[in-house]
């Protein structure tokens, strides 16, 4: 029954990355949603695109014979100056935050486009970062992610009560003596990094789902706001692991059967929670 | 009309000097000079865009002066950590975001939001809501109150560090008339305090005539300053408040 367990090593990968990095997701996801950043999310993931295009372009790894070297160490970056110049744009005034994003988005994706069409190999491989795929986590993304994951829950353990203060009001958080903008850069940072080592596992087109679904569940199941964000940790895991199980036994891209799971099991906590929760919301 | 009282020691808690702001070449506020002594309840007034909420957020901090200086208990603002509390016009949540009354006040408190809020805090926050009458609204959403319960639980936030000066914002505006009638008697109750100076724009002659010791009145600058009953003699200032005895803030 466990046989994709024991036998294989890249399920092996997949299970545990995709665990890291659905954990993450959905942690940061709860910040996400109750700041009203879907759309942030949404316009990451596919400067995501243009950051591992641009990966595939260089092949550093190749280049320079360092097999670890893959496109995220390029894409990382290349979402994290997005993020910040998106965050600028908007603390700046220059740009509402829809149109920042709106525009940033739509340029990376360009030159994601760009870059696939002037690379001279083909680009098969591209498939996986757009669908997400079992083989596509190595075991050192799988270390990369734990790596991350430490590093997340170290930032955020340190700052989770001064963002959730920004998340519930920036008037009064501001007015307590919190660094508002700098920790608006932080969470589009760590925002940044965890959309790009998800894309291996669910893909550019549905990563951003991955933020807003385990949160969104959780959000139904009540609580406070800390208990919101364990409950979506939780939920991001299992759907994750329960979805890329899927995808092992019904053969197709694990971002599909990842996003999916998560949306079945919004729905039975929609059908449980949500006459309760409609209910606590009409008075 | 409240008197203005005469109080063994009246420092000024609160002092604008020359105090003026311009957004580029957009000149909001010029030269403002004015200050509040302690336990003086002022009324900030003023037509739409004169600079009251500009001059608030000066106030707070949020936001500094182009020229002039602003001084809480002799310091700039920011530098008084707890000495301003502060009361925003009334605010819509989120119905959604996981925030009960008890939280709200302790993440002021605090100065971050609380995961598990401890006994001493509760207390503290509880000692807070008895002072605004609002104790049976602890453990209730933010979202399910009314509009007169959340500006009282608003005025509970800003008391519970026991500051000097205490800042407000049309606490009234958006508020129903029966609830708004309860926050005028909250307020009068805060204007009779000895300790606490405050500083409330509003747009009510109602709130004005239930709060105010001193008057300032902005528009651009500082048209008058002076005792209620002396400005409400200022024609401006007569046919603005005139539009507005019945309608709250806002």
């Amino acid at each position: 029954m466990f046989e994709w367990w024991t036998k294989y090593e890249f399920m092996r990968n997949a299970i545990v990355g995709g665990a890291l990095v659905g954990g993450m997701c959905s942690l940061l996801g709860v910040l996400v949603l109750q700041r009203g950043l879907a759309f942030l999310g949404e316009g990451l993931a596919h400067a995501a695109f243009g950051g591992v295009a641009l990966g595939l372009l260089l092949d550093l790894g190749v280049r320079f014979h360092m097999d670890w070297l893959g496109p995220v160490w390029v894409a990382v970056p290349f979402c994290v100056c997005v993020a910040m110049a998106i965050g600028w744009v908007r603390n700046r005034g220059v740009a509402t935050e829809g149109t920042a994003v709106g525009i940033f988005f739509s340029v990376s994706v360009a030159l994601g486009i760009l870059f696939v069409f002037i690379r001279e190999k083909p680009s098969g491989d591209l498939e996986s970062y757009l669908f997400g795929s079992l083989l596509a986590v190595r075991r050192v993304d799988v270390f990369v992610s734990a790596g991350l994951a430490a590093l997340i829950l170290l930032v955020l353990g340190a700052t989770w009560t001064k963002m959730a203060y920004i998340t519930f009001d920036r008037e009064l958080a501001k007015l307590s003596g919190i660094n508002v903008e700098a920790l608006d850069y932080l969470l589009l940072a760590m925002m940044a990094c965890v959309i790009v080592l998800s894309v291996k596992t669910v893909g550019v087109i549905l990563v951003s789902s991955y933020l807003i679904i385990p949160a969104a569940t959780a959000r139904l199941m009540g609580g406070s706001l800390f208990g919101m964000t364990v409950k979506s940790v939780i939920v991001g895991v299992l759907g994750s692991t329960v979805g890329l199980v899927f995808s092992y036994y019904i053969n197709v891209p694990s971002g599909a059967t990842v996003i999916l799971t998560l949306a079945a099991g919004f729905s039975a906590t929609l059908l449980v929670r949500g006459g309760a929760a409609l209910q606590g919301h009409s008075h | 009309m409240v008197q203005p009282r005469i109080h063994a020691s009246r420092e000024p808690v609160l002092q604008l000097r020359g105090v003026g702001k311009a957004f580029g070449d957009r000149r909001i506020l010029t030269d403002v000079t004015f200050e509040v002594l302690r336990g003086e309840f002022l009324c900030l007034v003023g037509p739409n865009g004169a600079g009251k909420s500009t001059l608030l957020k000066m106030i707070l901090g949020l936001m500094e002066p182009t020229e002039g200086t602003i001084l809480v208990l002799g310091k700039p603002p920011g530098k008084t950590p707890g000495a301003i509390g502060y009361v925003p016009q009334r605010k819509s949540f989120d119905r959604t975001f996981p925030a009960t009354c008890v939280e709200l006040i302790v993440a002021n408190l605090r100065g971050s939001w609380p995961v598990v809020v401890t006994k001493q805090e509760r207390d503290k926050a509880m000692a807070a809501l008895v002072r605004t009458k609002g104790e049976h609204l602890a453990g209730r959403q933010l979202y399910a109150l009314s509009g007169g319960e959340t500006q009282r639980v608003f005025i509970a936030r800003a008391l519970v560090t026991d500051p000097q000066l205490v800042v407000l914002d049309e606490p009234a505006a958006g508020v129903d008339i029966r609830g708004r009638e309860d926050l005028m008697e909250l307020l009068h109750h805060i204007s009779a305090d000895d300790y606490l100076a405050a500083v409330m724009v509003t747009h009510s002659l109602m709130a004005l005539s239930r709060t105010a010791e001193k008057v300032a009145y902005i528009d651009g600058t500082l048209q008058a300053f002076g005792l209620p009953s002396e400005l409400l003699g200022h024609g401006k200032l007569a046919a603005l408040l005139g539009g507005h005895t019945e309608d709250g803030d806002g």
